[in-house]
């Protein structure tokens, strides 16, 4: 066996985890069980959220990754589950569990996270705002990056798992979302602070994203492969230092274009290739996810209780 | 370092009452205005109220209109858009009074508080393809 193919055969191993097999048979368990399905308005970002919110009763269950290449330790990809649900039209609580495994290192659990977004105003405006709370139980091992805050560094993740993991911490997260839409085009902008209940100072972060279909109209007919099913765009985001030291110097950014792919059947395919844009990040951030939405979620879950 | 429990129930308490508010709220029975239009569509303003559809009258976007109401709204309002549970009878004088910018106004912007979300999502000329699909449905 050539050596790329044994990478590769090592790289499935990892995906394919006991986890993430878990985790794919828990989502296609749910998803048989209460089959119709929606198109969401997503935006389909990693890392920056919009004011979009998930419909009233739906759920969306996505399947994703992260696969960084680091300068100091082993490669890793670092899959997560979420479950995102639409409380009402101006709250979308979601959970996820994340998981990583680091290549010639292992394979670890590495927490759980629970965010809110509020939509504090009832109308559309030129920029909406949305609050974010997240409660956060993950170790040091967590790798997903979901954002980047304060001096996060690609060598704090260089240390083998055995001793990532001996740490963890109990952290929330806010972010401010400001969002518009203008001609199709999604804008966004997030403000994050991040603070660990263990004493530690407050980090701040940002996330900037804009999205467009590739087409704005629909077409008459069902189809999979037309343009108004692609939505391309673009994330830039890093940390901003902490409370003791806001600024720029010594954090990390990242540049990650973007694109989706929304089939008709509700299931929807998007990867995002971030690029590190100094010395202080990852050379290379290739996430990807496939997501799938089930409407009235909520009210077939509570029919199974009358 | 100890797990803070107190914060955790909390939360889980606040979001509980907040699904009980919000459950509240959606329940409540809908007014109309003198012309017999929803008053959550007629509180659009004049302005938004006059805009003109630009696919009015247009076969195919009335048949794309149609594809994303399968696709988004049939899950309340029905596949026959005659209503579901909350959701209203999208047949009615109360919707099928509205002009089109009324309705392409309370598609943009929803109503949050009864559980009707925001479209704004979907580009301009999608909404405006739903409504000249609502519109055939008088």
């Amino acid at each position: 066996m050539s050596r790329r193919s044994a990478t590769w055969l090592t790289y499935l191993q990892h995906f394919f985890s006991p986890f993430s097999l878990a985790a794919l048979a828990f989502a296609g368990l749910l998803i048989a069980l209460v089959a119709p399905v929606t198109r969401a308005q997503d935006t389909h970002y990693f890392v920056a959220y919009s004011h979009h919110m998930e419909e009233p009763g739906s759920l969306e269950i996505e399947f994703s990754t992260n696969y960084a290449t680091q300068k100091a330790g082993n490669d890793f990809i670092a899959p997560w589950v979420e479950f995102e649900y639409g409380a009402t039209a101006w709250w979308t609580t979601e959970f996820y569990l994340d998981t990583q495994s680091t290549f010639s290192d292992s394979t670890l659990f590495t927490g759980f996270r629970w965010e809110n977004r509020f939509r504090p105003m009832m109308r559309e405006h030129w920029i909406n705002p949305v609050l974010y709370v997240e409660y956060e139980n993950t170790t040091d091992a967590d790798k997903t990056l979901k954002e980047v805050v304060g001096f996060d560094n690609q060598s704090d993740f260089a240390e083998p798992n055995s001793e990532l993991n001996k740490s963890y911490g109990h952290e929330i997260e806010t972010k401010l979302i400001l969002s518009s839409d203008y001609k199709g085009w999604n804008i966004s902008e997030n403000f994050i602070a991040e603070k660990n209940l263990g004493h530690e100072p407050w980090e701040f972060g940002y996330a900037l994203a804009a999205s467009r279909p590739l087409r704005l109209a629909a077409t008459p007919n069902r189809c999979n492969f037309c343009r108004e099913n692609f939505v391309a765009g673009a994330e830039m985001y890093g940390g901003l230092g902490t409370a003791a030291s806001l600024t720029l110097s010594g954090t990390s950014h990242y540049f990650a274009p973007l694109l989706a792919w929304e089939l008709p059947n509700g299931v929807s395919f998007r990867i995002s290739p971030g690029i590190g844009l100094n010395d202080n990040s990852f050379r290379l951030l290739l996430r990807w996810g496939v997501t799938y939405e089930i409407s009235g979620f909520g009210r077939k879950v509570r029919s199974m209780f009358r | 370092m100890s797990r803070p429990r107190g914060l955790i129930w909390a939360i889980l308490i606040a979001a509980s009452l907040a699904f009980a508010a919000a459950g509240a709220a959606r329940d409540k029975e809908e007014l109309t205005d003198s012309r017999g239009v929803l008053l959550s569509i007629a509180k659009a303003p004049a302005k938004e109220r006059d805009w003109k559809n630009p696919y009015e009258g247009d076969a195919e976007a009335m048949l794309a209109g149609k594809k994303l109401y399968l696709q988004h709204c049939a899950e309340c309002h029905g596949k026959n858009a005659r209503g579901m549970r909350n959701a209203v009878n999208l047949r009615t004088p109360g919707v099928q009074n509205a002009t089109s910018g009324e309705l392409a106004w309370f598609l943009r912007n929803g109503n949050l508080w009864r559980g009707m979300p925001s479209w704004s999502g979907l580009p301009d000329q999608r909404r405006w393809q739903i409504v000249t699909y609502l519109k055939t449905l008088r």
